[in-house]
């Protein structure tokens, strides 16, 4: 029910034993190589320009190659060249198992069909992001993960609204924040009504009743629900050559509502729940 | 009986893993560690046959927590839970340090219970 990575899949299905894909994943991490050493091998940068690359990127939160050009040291044709070869001599984890013969070529492509049928259930669906909004596509999916979740983990009946950019977010019952890193900097946030809540509590923790269950035990729920959610994002936006990472979940306090600060987009998602109770998700993208 | 330790910030994933753990009737929940060096600690005075290990918490994370034990002994038994099951560095990280498996959330039982029965 989970976002997966190939290898993970394998050895999970029993198809491949973990010692078979150690082999493959130390192949492959000796197969390929990053940009900084295709651009020695290249030629267009010496090892004391890719160390000054590596410093530079211990205090910039920036991809080498890019930073290389705005250091001035690559010019962004070497760059898309550079990265051309990275993709055209990656090996692949499944390639990498064929190569330690832990399964044929003919398994290979039995096994990746299998994978891609498993995975077919977090297939992004469209979600209406407003025009001009940045990072648009893993806005995208983050709204259509919690979606999904809705439905598989907490067995929501939902309707998703229009997806709104806002200046400020109203005082809820309960609000869990996750912080996202990397290729986007954002506060995630979901809100949820009492009884949208108790309904996560029980989902979570499989019970039939959460009556007796104090607040922080229902808080963490949602929490826990907030990570399963953002920790599949993350893993998503991977499958598509984002990186991402999230920090742990947190509750918030929303007394008297939040403002989105000058400069920070802010989107809202409200969920419309067949029983009337109100969830929405909210992302805060960082300027 | 196999004697489970459980390694999780969250109190809702630990009565989640708790129940399904104990319901199968094949293993015991002898502990619940809320962190990385708590898991150390209650490793060396519980001596779990399995160790379930959050990856992302606060303070010591489950990867650092991962590598000190495996440093103690190398025969020991450890699977890591993830929502980041599908990201490939952290996957292949944590079986290169000695990760028997990596569990991801949500969890589904069948599959839990079958990665413990093969760690």
């Amino acid at each position: 029910m989970a976002v997966k990575f190939f290898g993970q899949f394998l050895v999970e299905q029993g198809i491949i034993p973990r010692d078979v894909l150690l082999q493959a994943i130390n192949l492959q991490e000796s197969a390929n190589k990053s940009v900084g050493e295709i651009v020695l091998d290249l030629g267009f940068l010496n090892a004391e320009a890719v160390e000054k690359v590596n410093r530079a990127q211990r205090t910039v939160d920036m991809r080498f190659g890019d930073l290389a050009v705005q250091m001035g040291l690559l010019t962004p044709d070497q760059l898309q060249r550079a990265l051309a070869r990275q993709s055209e001599t990656h090996l692949y984890i499944g390639e990498a198992i064929v190569s330690v013969g832990g399964f044929t070529d003919e398994d290979l492509q039995r096994y990746l069909a299998e994978f891609k049928a498993d995975q077919a259930q977090f297939a992004t669906s469209k979600v209406e992001i407003p025009a001009g909004v940045p990072y648009a596509d893993l806005c995208e999916i983050m709204a259509d993960m919690t979606y999904k979740m809705f439905t598989r983990v907490a067995r929501l009946n939902f309707r998703p609204g229009p997806c709104q950019i806002v200046t400020h977010l109203d005082q809820v019952h309960v609000m869990a924040a996750m912080d996202f890193t990397g290729d986007l900097r954002c506060r995630y946030i979901l809100t949820a009504s009492a009884d949208v809540q108790e309904e996560i509590a029980k989902a979570i923790l499989n019970q039939e009743s959460v009556y007796d269950e104090p607040k922080e035990v229902l808080d963490d729920t949602v929490m826990e629900f907030v990570n399963v959610v953002c920790g599949n994002v993350v893993a998503k936006s991977a499958q598509q050559g984002k990186s991402l990472d999230i920090m742990p979940p947190e509750i918030i306090d929303s007394t008297g509502g939040i403002d989105i600060p000058v400069g920070y987009t802010g989107l809202y998602f409200p969920v419309c729940l067949a029983d009337n109770g109100l969830a929405a998700i909210s992302i805060i993208i960082y300027p | 009986m196999k004697k489970v330790l459980l390694v999780d910030d969250s109190i809702s994933v630990a009565r989640q893993l708790e129940k399904i753990v104990t319901e199968s009737g094949e293993f015991q929940v002898v502990g619940h560690a809320k962190n990385g060096l708590e898991s150390i600690k209650m490793y060396q005075s519980l001596h779990p046959d399995i160790i379930c290990m959050d990856m992302n918490m606060p303070g010591m994370d489950g990867i650092t927590a991962l590598r000190t034990l495996m440093a103690l002994d190398r025969n020991i038994k450890v699977v890591m839970i993830t929502s980041l099951g599908g990201v490939g560095d952290k996957f292949n990280e944590a079986i290169k340090l000695g990760a028997r498996n990596v569990i991801s959330k949500p969890f589904e039982t069948d599959n839990v219970l079958k990665i413990l029965r093969e760690a």
